[in-house]
């Protein structure tokens, strides 16, 4: 397994996490039991010593001989097993003592000593008498305020230690054992949760430009991975799809390019397979110049496409009459109209109607626009055109003016009485050399590209811009601009 | 040999339909795909240039229904799209053989002398009867070593002649290979160009070659009893 792998570092912050909790409660257990063990035994001392320290001071003290033992099992029924016993005299001297003490004194601090001079009782521990620690409790038995006799009673803490060190030899043993086990574990359970991840990677490796086509095979449960593999195959979808429209644009480019290529190449080839009267050559010419002015438009056309796209080109944004240039161009195609014998019209619901926006663009979109209708409208037909200006549906709660100011737009209608557009065609029409009739268009002129420009125009002013058409009764094209801001407007 | 061109480009089918005039083809155009399919059955072609993308009917939908009716006039494929799928879909579908736009005009009447000498079994580009020649490339036409200066329609009409040496060619027939479609076929100019030729290859030199089949047509030949 790499260590950089995110397996690796997943099992490796598991474990470390594992590690930290399972140390951290083992340190808690045994210092919580340690704790509570010892003071057990204390409080069983305490408990002992005031007992002893009671019969010490009641008459029964007067047994001056014969071992604590038996006076404490004679007047109390009591036995204190491996607790060692043994009084002392207010001045330090060693008075009765229990018989498994034998021959040995339990050893007394000064402190202790000191303490019990202030009645004060004492614990220590002391590990100077055998191997085992002793506890020692160093009780004073005071008497009308006078300490009287010292009580000291020692517990052998041998069966605490022995408890304590027999969990931290369990503890030591099972935490490391349990990590190991947690580590194999965790690394099973990522490299079970990454094994989806390590597919898409094989997949997504395997996927060209080639074979845009092919898709991440998606779990059966939704979780996590399968969203990814989803999110996966949404962004190879999208990526297959510009793709596509990249080849079907570079093959319309070419092909658009190719029949103006033919016919000067065809024209001149015939041409220059004899002698021919200069009127012959004249007329050849001025062919063959149409076809260059051709190539020259779709090749302008693209270039400003193009540039559209990585936006090298800025729009000269101003204060303009949106009104005046409608009518300007109204005027300027109805020449155009008449040669068809179209009826050319416009509609302005609202006198100037101002926008902020480059006056230029603006023209090329309506002369565009118009052209568009007269090339696809048979003789007699007629186009009109609307403008427009678009309130939003009013927003309750908020006073009326706000949404007004907002977001009014201003909508230019140019229809037709033409061919129409088929349903299927209607949203590849702003497609870049789209045609729906591909010999019927070239005919009209153009380069194709009339409407892909029409679509950048009017997205570069922040509108939008949609068709709606019926085969044989005509297509209508709605654009919709923001309006200036009000202090503009005037 | 007369040829249809169905190509929707106006300027592409004229300067095809110019070209191939001056080299004595007669040339029909047509515009479209429905036009081009109906004067493909109605009008008998030794040759079809066909583009694909045209309007009405679709290149290659016209290209099956021409070889759906049996028809095996040799088909010359114009495309602009050039990818090996759509060559394969054209020639599957029956064409015999294409060419990318553009293209070289020496090389598309090159491959169309090439698709109109597989109906003749020899396939030399020279016809040849008697010590009558014709060079189909150059045009040039001899009889015994000597060269014969003919006018364009004397060319395409003896061309039609001597590739059916031998069989007895009506006046309809002559003007349907001869002449294109614009020929007015109630005058006797099939009448008055047979004659033309007659007396600039047999005038002078024998054996005679052409005949005429008095109330059917002419026939040309070698031999004096046909």
């Amino acid at each position: 397994m790499h260590l950089r792998s995110l397996r690796f570092k997943l099992t490796l912050w598991y474990v470390l996490i594992l590690g930290i909790l399972l140390t951290s409660f083992s340190g808690f257990l045994y210092f919580t039991l340690s704790k509570s063990l010892h003071r057990d035994v204390d409080n069983k001392l305490r408990s002992l010593a005031e007992l002893i320290a009671s019969e010490s001071s009641s008459p029964l003290s007067k047994f001056s001989f014969g071992t604590i033992d038996q006076a404490l099992e004679t007047s109390m029924n009591l036995k204190p097993i491996g607790k060692f016993i043994q009084v002392l005299d207010e001045s330090g001297n060693i008075g009765r003592k229990s018989d498994n003490l034998k021959n040995v004194q339990l050893p007394i601090s000064l402190n202790a000593l000191k303490n019990a001079s202030k009645g004060l009782i004492t614990f220590e521990t002391n590990r100077t008498i055998g191997n085992t620690p002793l506890r020692i409790m160093t009780f004073p038995v005071v008497e009308n305020s006078h300490v009287t006799k010292i009580v000291q009673i020692a517990s052998s803490l041998e069966g605490v230690e022995d408890a304590l060190n027999k969990l931290f030899l369990i503890l030591i043993i099972s935490v490391p054992s349990t990590l190991i086990l947690a580590s194999l574990g965790g690394q099973f359970l990522a490299h079970k949760a990454l094994k989806p991840v390590d597919n898409i990677t094989q997949t997504a490796r395997m996927i060209t430009s080639q074979n845009l086509n092919q898709r991440i095979h998606p779990p059966k449960v939704k979780d996590e991975i399968s969203r990814l593999i989803e999110t996966f195959n949404e962004m190879i979808s999208r990526l297959d799809q510009s793709f596509r429209q990249m080849k079907q644009f570079s093959s319309d480019a070419s092909h658009e390019l190719k029949t103006p290529l033919t016919i000067l190449k065809g024209e001149v080839e015939v041409m220059l397979r004899k002698e021919r009267t200069s009127q012959e050559y004249e007329q050849t010419l001025r062919s063959n110049l149409e076809e260059i002015n051709r190539m020259s438009q779709i090749v302008e056309d693209l270039l400003n496409l193009s540039k559209a796209d990585t936006g090298e080109i800025r729009l000269n944004k101003e204060d303009v009459n949106l009104t005046e240039i409608l009518n300007e161009v109204v005027v300027q195609m109805e020449r155009l109209a008449k040669t068809k014998k179209l009826n050319l019209s416009a509609t302005n619901h609202h006198q100037d109607i101002h926008i902020f926006g480059d006056a230029l663009r603006l023209r090329e979109l309506f002369i565009n626009l118009i052209e568009n209708g007269i090339k696809y409208t048979e003789e007699g037909g007629s186009i009109h055109i609307i403008l427009q200006k678009e309130y939003p549906p009013p927003v309750t709660g908020e006073p009326d003016w706000v949404e007004r100011e907002k977001g009014q737009f201003v909508k230019i209608i140019v229809s037709d009485t033409g061919i129409g557009i088929a349903k299927e065609d209607q949203e590849r029409i702003f497609n870049r050399f789209f045609r729906v009739d591909k010999a019927r268009s070239r005919e009209q002129g153009g380069s194709g590209l009339g409407l892909s420009i029409c679509k950048w125009i009017v997205e570069a002013h922040q509108g939008e811009i949609g068709v709606e058409s019926e085969l044989a009764k005509g297509s209508s094209f709605i654009v919709r601009l923001p309006l200036s801001p009000p202090e503009l407007n005037h | 040999m007369r040829i249809l061109v169905i190509e929707d480009e106006k300027k592409v089918a004229n300067f095809i339909k110019k070209g191939l005039e001056e080299e004595h083809y007669a040339v029909d155009n047509a515009y479209d795909g429905e036009t081009g399919l109906y004067m493909a059955e109605v009008n008998d072609y030794d040759l079809i240039v066909l583009d694909l993308m045209i309007p009405k009917i679709d290149g290659l939908e016209v290209l099956k229904r021409i070889r759906g009716n049996r028809n095996n006039v040799p088909i010359l494929v114009l495309t602009a799209r050039d990818t090996v799928g759509d060559i394969v879909r054209g020639l599957d579908a029956g064409c015999d053989d294409y060419l990318t736009k553009p293209f070289e005009f020496l090389e598309f009447l090159a491959r169309i002398r090439a698709l109109l000498r597989r109906e003749r079994i020899d396939k030399e580009p020279i016809l040849k009867i008697a010590d009558l020649t014709l060079s189909l490339v150059t045009h040039k036409v001899m009889r015994g070593g000597k060269e014969i200066e003919l006018t364009g329609k004397e060319y395409s009409l003896l061309e039609y002649f001597m590739r059916n040496p031998g069989k007895v060619l009506t006046r309809t027939m002559i003007s349907e290979h001869v002449w294109d479609y614009h020929f007015d076929s109630m005058t006797n100019v099939v009448d008055v160009y047979v004659n033309y030729v007659r007396r600039k290859i047999d005038k002078g030199f024998e054996p005679k070659l052409i005949h005429t089949i008095r109330g059917v047509g002419y026939i040309l030949s070698a031999d004096k009893s046909a």
